[in-house]
């Protein structure tokens, strides 16, 4: 069943936030990456995430064989994660995946500098080459804040 | 060349969050940041498993894992496909990884929220190193440290036997040998439950008598645990530290508190237990402006460098102790009419000297006792073995550390400038040096 982003969850996706994914081969084994870039679509209910298949080609091999995805936002100010599971698939990249993946990287950059981590350390986990889009149809999204909340469901379920 | 583990070392610092991904027995993919990775040889690592419960779940379940690990330095990230192998819940292995938690998630900021429950151990069979769109900057280039110059520090501290110059030495080898420029000393004050700063290089104020109490912070875990702590990177927290300090050193005269030396830019911080014979006598404690400033070899090296002090003090208690009785000369009269009034608190043995706090504890009740002998036979001269014996029965810890008191005291009255002095006139003795005609007041609290 699908599930619905919430205003709480809409807002968070407002603040500057980092991103990192996981999806599992047939045979189990995770692969891991970091998203650059994300968009709620109208629904609601599906994000596009963007990511780097040069730095991640697993990932993206991995999306393509079994579409089982996870991927976790965290606000690096206050910890403040939630993630979100379900199905994706490949989308063609367009203009606007590459404008959101450049915000993205500018805020998160921006973010981290300003909470004392050099940007030359930021630099090399951030880029948009050879960028796709892994369209999530979002099934689960669970409290992944450090604390007594974290593992707890969040968002609403659609009718 | 394939990566080992070996040449990761900057990943392990639990600077920048690690990422674990796993699956679960029907596929599902979870990711979540982990605050630490512990290389435990040249195949395998620990992980703190103060995990989520799915990430747990999962591991017993598909015991396939992979994580990426970021160089603390350069950025850099790689990739580690794992395979969990057993649990670990008790042992030194265990408790290695919950100190480094908990250093590390003290510079988050999250110390109250991780705690350690088990560690993981899991077997590595692949690195590989991430591509990075821009060319990474390479790790500032440190010489290795000079063990012809390491001998010397320790012959230095160990041809020692004045608990100042043990000290002394031992900073001075710190500075030199590892090119540190801020460091403490804290000696133990079982009596008080805490730490006392008894030797300070490179602060702005020394700090000298400021308290650290047991269990607190790094200096108390490092203690509490005899194991080095050490946290890399403190760029969350020392917002929080910069506005501290000052305000204190302003108030000592009110609060009798010293306040405790701070490097407001501090980066990394290092504690280091000073333990002789299995016991933990003082801490070394260390900062530095740069990040990751501490490396293996640093820690290796500074331990090898307190343990040789604890040594030598506990030696030089001991031949302070053998030292025989001796009629020492009595004291010239105070040479001038000038009043000193000395204030004496009995709650805590705080002593004020015109209205300047100097110290409290076992040193403020040294001071009292040298002044009350001194206005009662007129002696300026007293060794330390009878100040054993006159304050063993109230503090039996007064044994193990007189030389380390009379030190601070000593310190304490030199950096406030103070009318009376304390000079050391040979092994085991002391003069007590006063600018003027001495008056003792037990304050009414």
């Amino acid at each position: 069943m699908a599930v619905r982003l919430d205003d709480k969850l809409l807002e968070f996706f407002k603040r500057p936030l980092m991103c990192i994914i996981a999806a599992a081969s047939a045979a189990g084994r995770p692969s891991v990456g970091r998203g650059v870039g994300f968009d709620v679509l109208d629904d609601k209910e599906t994000l596009d995430v963007v990511f780097s298949a040069w730095q991640w080609p697993r990932l993206e091999a991995d999306i393509r064989q079994t579409g089982r995805i996870a991927a976790t936002f965290v606000s690096p100010s206050d910890y403040v994660s939630f993630q979100l599971k379900g199905n994706a698939t490949l989308q063609d990249t367009a203009a606007r995946d590459l404008d959101h993946a450049e915000r993205f990287i500018m805020a998160a950059t921006e973010e981290l500098a300003s909470l004392g981590v050099p940007r030359s350390i930021i630099a090399p986990w951030l880029t948009a080459r050879e960028a796709r889009v892994a369209r999530i149809a979002v099934r689960e999204i669970y409290v992944q804040t450090p604390g007594p909340l974290a593992g707890m469901l969040a968002g609403a379920r659609s009718q | 060349m394939s990566l080992r583990l070996f040449d990761l070392s900057a990943c392990f610092e639990g600077v920048i969050p690690s990422i674990i991904a796993t699956a679960s027995a029907d596929g599902t993919p979870n990711i979540s940041y982990l605050s630490h990775v512990v290389r435990v040889d040249d195949d395998h690592v620990a992980l703190s498993n103060q995990f989520f419960a799915k990430t747990a779940a999962n591991i017993r379940a598909n015991t396939q894992v992979t994580l990426i690990l970021v160089d603390g330095f350069t950025g850099d990230q790689f990739l580690l496909d794992i395979e969990f192998v057993r649990s670990v819940d008790i042992g030194p292995l265990f408790d290695k990884i919950a100190l480094q938690l908990k250093a590390s998630s003290a510079q988050v900021g999250m110390s109250e929220v991780m705690r350690l429950r088990s560690a993981d151990i899991f077997r590595v069979h692949r690195i590989e190193k991430v591509p990075s769109p821009v060319p990474t900057t390479p790790a500032p280039s440190r010489e290795p440290i000079s063990l012809p110059a390491l001998a010397e520090a320790i012959r230095a501290i160990e041809g020692q036997v004045e608990a100042d110059e043990i000290i002394d030495n031992l900073l001075c080898g710190v500075r030199h040998v590892l090119g540190y420029r801020h460091a403490l000393v804290l000696i133990r004050d079982g009596d008080r439950g805490c730490w006392v700063t008894t030797g300070s290089i490179g602060y702005e104020h020394s700090g000298l008598g400021s308290e650290i109490a047991s269990g607190d912070g790094l200096i108390g875990a490092a203690a509490a645990s005899r194991q080095t702590i050490k946290v890399n990177d403190m760029s969350r927290l020392r917002r929080f530290g910069e506005a501290i300090g000052t305000e204190a050193e302003m108030s000592e005269d009110a609060t009798r508190v010293v306040a405790f030396p701070r490097l407001p830019l501090a980066m990394s911080q290092i504690a280091v237990p000073m333990a002789a014979r299995g016991a933990v006598t003082g801490v070394l404690f260390i900062e530095s402006v740069e990040r990751l400033a501490f490396r293996e070899e640093d820690e290796a090296a500074l331990e090898i460098l307190a343990g040789q002090a604890a040594s030598a003090l506990r030696v030089g208690e001991q031949a302070a102790v053998a030292q025989a009785a001796q009629v020492l000369p009595a004291l010239r009269p105070a040479s001038d009419g000038r009043e000193i009034r000395v204030v004496h608190h009995r709650v805590d043995d705080s002593v004020f000297v015109d209205g300047t706090y100097i110290v409290k504890g076992v040193a403020g009740a040294l001071l009292c006792l040298m002044l009350q002998w001194h206005l009662k036979d007129g002696r300026d001269a007293f060794t330390n073995r009878e100040m054993r014996l006159a304050l063993g029965g109230r503090t039996p810890e007064i044994k193990d550390n007189l030389e380390t008191r009379l030190l601070l005291l000593r310190r304490r009255l030199e950096e406030k400038q103070a009318p009376i002095q304390i000079v050391r006139i040979g092994r085991g003795r002391v003069r007590l040096q006063a600018g003027g005609r001495l008056t003792i007041d037990a304050a009414r609290e």
